[in-house]
């Protein structure tokens, strides 16, 4: 019997080796493989369809990979889903919620299917309403909520069970920065306690701002990974992104869409 | 704008043909399905050459009387085979409904059943070329009575899915619907109690002249009085179809006009309501742990045993979350009203006017549970993208499965059992009341297990959550056709099976009435237990893949 606190110290957070998907003649991941340590704040960075939320699904249980392994605290995903899938925390992006229901509702469902008892669910609900500033919208169905409210209220989803990793896709999204602020402490404490955040973004300076480690994702791979200052390299991080990745090869000049 | 919007509206079917190669099989089966109906309809404008005008003006007003009921209740009943460009899609490009409408009208006049419509309607109505001036109003009056027909249909399908997104007007629409069956009912056994023949006699030639006077079908009634130079009548006749045609066209407008600016989702308004979720699952806690600690001498153990056989957390609420969207979800209103309508029509106003033996009742009840039941088939596909949250909080298969079911079974079960003791009524059998009731919920709980397998194993794209109901494009109707085709069959196989002892009771002896209560009730339960069983570890494997096979 392996001394489960000596393993946890030593296993990175999440682990992913050879990742690959294809949809058809595409292929959205290409072999991807990272190393999430522990406590870090991870950023993931990437142009648009660059396979961030594939990488992302796969990683959290939401869509088979066709090759690799996903390991989270040393435990397979994919082998041993009963044991990993109450360590993550996951907010997908672009995905519909349950919004028939109330914001309170959805988090109270989401505590049930985690096992939590009853009175447990009821007072982390309402520590995430206040902590989200979602008190007065508790009551009202997710259909009528805004985009940022929706984030809020599927960011307190992924929370209710006190997980040790969080895997968000695009948290800051919408979002105001009055609560971007709060969800910001949010993720800072979780981190300073030991837990861990991986997040994609496209906002550079947010990523600058919150993240210890950063990769910058490019056609399914990894282009750049390490810590801050090592991807950066001396540089502002959206340069480097933009030298990785390429810029626009035709840059043209829309002249029409000037007023002189 | 008319090419722009054809051109967009052929554009977006050939990339789907192209995307999901299955509907290109469903196009050549409804191709050769066309073609093949093409000698019947010569043969039919033969047979009405060959009848006296009264007579071939009386079939053509009752062949496009059904074929109209056929335009508006189809696209309502199936969803999904509607493909016509959803107005909604226009609203970010700031065009008044006035400039899309023409192109809207030529793409909705330009489907396969429209075309078909049309030509064979237009064929039947050649019959009258024996006189020249009665065939040029024959053809003018089948032009404008399929365009009532289509144009219906259009306004059905956007009536309907407002009536649903509203609660108030939900309600209203459902008295309206009851009071009309109600009506139907009480007519129907009326005419009945003078029997069949009599009906044929005297109420149906009165029923098809009445006909022949609205703009159903006085188009293809008007024909009729040339022959007379009634041309009064030949008139009126076509002006009141142009005219109803014009109505309907400016109702579609209307209702494009609305959808162009309000959005689907926001409508209910801001209504509040408590966490019925977190309620029912403390309620449960407190039931249990008062069953549990129950010190009671005989009855503590089994109180005990009920504490312990209770669902769990999860179970429950997954159950309250699919309660909420079968109360509230447009979709689930559809599909649930739409499962019922079938048998209601057939057995409680069809077959009594027809004025068939009692007995044919007994088939209502097994109906009912086939339809409610057989409708699941695709039901994790109406979660859409929001099944996420079911499959990150763990391997939650069974569990997930069982909620589902248990939500429609908490209903659907009352609905069964009232319509069987209706049937037993009816037919004046109340002893079979009992082995009646539990055979149906037999038939109920099988092919509800068949439907839990089906909907994990082969989902299909359902309409989205906020869509109108029965404007849904045609997804993969591939897929969802191959689904569709083996759920038939085998309920088609399970159910006879499940009915068999109780077909025993009525034809052989009633005491296989008593065996029909066991096997139902036993057949029931293990069709409901092996359901969940099977859909829920299919579930578990196929999690990383239902994502995509939903949307």
């Amino acid at each position: 019997m392996r001394d489960r606190g000596y393993a946890d110290r030593v296993n990175p957070a999440l682990q992913l080796f050879g990742l690959r998907k294809a949809f058809g003649a595409t292929v959205a991941v290409d072999g991807v493989d990272l190393t999430i340590p522990q406590g870090s704040f991870y950023g993931m960075v990437g142009p648009n369809g660059a396979g961030k939320t594939t990488t992302l699904s796969m990683a959290t249980g939401l869509l088979t990979p066709d090759a690799g392994t996903v390991h989270v605290h040393g435990i397979d995903l994919w082998r041993d889903p009963d044991a990993a899938k109450p360590l993550l925390g996951v907010l997908p992006d672009g995905l519909h919620t349950f919004d028939r229901l109330t914001g309170a509702e959805l988090i109270s469902y989401s505590g049930l299917l985690r096992g939590l008892p009853a009175d447990e669910v009821r007072r982390r609900r309402d520590d995430l309403l206040a902590a989200l500033d979602l008190e007065s919208a508790g009551r009202v169905l997710v259909t009528d909520y805004s985009a940022g409210m929706t984030k809020k209220v599927a960011l307190a989803c992924a929370l209710v069970h006190a997980p040790r990793v969080l895997v968000l896709d695009e948290p800051f999204e919408a979002v105001d920065p009055v609560s971007a602020g709060a969800i910001r402490r949010i993720l800072a404490a979780f981190v300073e306690d030991g837990g861990t955040v991986i997040m994609s973004s496209h906002v550079m300076a947010l990523v600058e701002r919150l993240c210890d480690r950063v990769a910058i994702v490019g056609s399914g791979r990894i282009l750049a990974e390490g810590t801050l200052e090592e991807v950066r390299a001396g540089r502002d991080l959206e340069d480097r992104f933009v030298e990785l990745v390429g810029d626009v090869a035709d840059q043209r000049d829309l002249a029409w869409l000037r007023r002189s | 704008m008319v090419a722009t919007i054809l051109s967009l509206r052929w554009r977006t079917t050939l990339h789907s043909l192209r995307r999901d190669k299955w509907r290109i099989l469903v196009v050549i089966a409804g191709a050769i399905w066309s073609i093949s109906m093409v000698p019947s309809i010569f043969w039919a404008e033969y047979l009405l050459r060959l009848q006296l005008p009264d007579i071939r003006a009386d079939a053509m007003t009752v062949i496009g009387a059904v074929i109209a009921l056929g335009w508006v209740s189809v696209p309502l009943l199936v969803t999904g085979l509607d493909d016509t460009l959803d107005p909604t899609r226009f609203a970010s490009v700031g065009m008044p409904a006035r400039r899309l409408m023409p192109g809207l009208t030529v793409s909705a006049f330009l489907t396969v059943p429209a075309v078909f419509t049309l030509l064979a309607v237009a064929l039947l109505a050649t019959s009258w070329r024996g006189d020249a001036a009665a065939f040029a109003v024959a053809l003018v009056g089948a032009l404008l009575t399929v365009a009532t027909m289509i144009l219906s249909g259009r306004v059905a399908v956007a009536w309907a899915g407002r009536i649903l997104t509203g609660r108030r007007s939900r309600i209203a629409a459902a008295a309206a619907a009851l009071a009309g069956i109600a009506l139907a009912i009480v007519i129907g056994r009326a005419l009945l109690a003078r029997g069949l023949e009599s009906i044929l006699e005297e109420d149906v030639p009165v029923l098809i002249t009445a006909l022949g006077t609205t703009p159903i079908a006085a188009g293809l009634a008007a024909p009729e009085f040339v022959r007379f130079d009634d041309w009064f009548s030949v008139g009126w006749r076509l002006a009141i179809t142009a005219g109803w045609s014009v109505m309907l066209a400016l109702a579609w407008r209307a209702s494009v006009a609305r959808s162009l600016v309000t959005p689907p989702t926001r409508t209910s308004g801001s209504a509040r309501r408590d966490d019925r979720i977190l309620f029912h699952a403390e309620l449960a806690d407190r039931v249990r742990s008062r069953l549990a600690a129950a010190s009671v001498p005989l009855l503590g153990p089994v109180a005990r045993g009920f504490a312990r056989a209770m669902p769990s957390p999860e179970v429950r609420a997954v159950r309250s979350r699919a309660l909420r969207y079968w109360a509230s979800d447009p979709r689930y209103l559809a599909a649930g009203v739409g499962a019922l309508v079938g048998p209601v029509l057939l057995f409680g106003i069809l077959l009594p006017a027809l004025g068939l033996p009692g007995w044919t009742a007994f088939l209502m009840p097994a109906t009912v549970a086939m339809s409610l039941s057989w409708g699941r088939h695709n039901d994790v596909a109406y979660d859409s993208t929001a099944l996420w949250v079911d499959v990150v909080s763990g391997r939650l298969g069974r569990r997930v499965m069982r909620g589902r079911l248990e939500a429609l079974l908490l209903w659907a079960t009352p609905v069964v059992v009232v319509s069987a003791v209706a049937a037993a009524l009816v037919a004046e059998r109340l002893d079979l009341a009992l082995g009646l009731s539990l055979a149906s919920l037999g038939v109920l709980g099988t092919t509800l297990g068949i439907s839990a397998v089906l909907s994990v194993a082969m989902p299909y794209r359902a309409p989205q959550p906020g869509a109108n109901p029965f404007g849904a494009e045609v997804g993969s109707v591939g897929a969802g056709l191959a689904a569709q085709v083996l759920s038939s069959l085998a309920t088609a196989v399970t159910a006879p099976l499940v009915m068999l002892p109780f077909i025993l009771a009525v034809v052989v002896h009633p005491a296989w009435s008593a065996v029909a209560a066991i096997t139902g009730l036993a057949l029931g339960v293990l069709g409901v237990v092996l359901g969940v069983r099977l859909s829920g570890d299919l579930y578990d494997k196929r999690s990383g893949r239902l994502l995509s096979a939903v949307v």
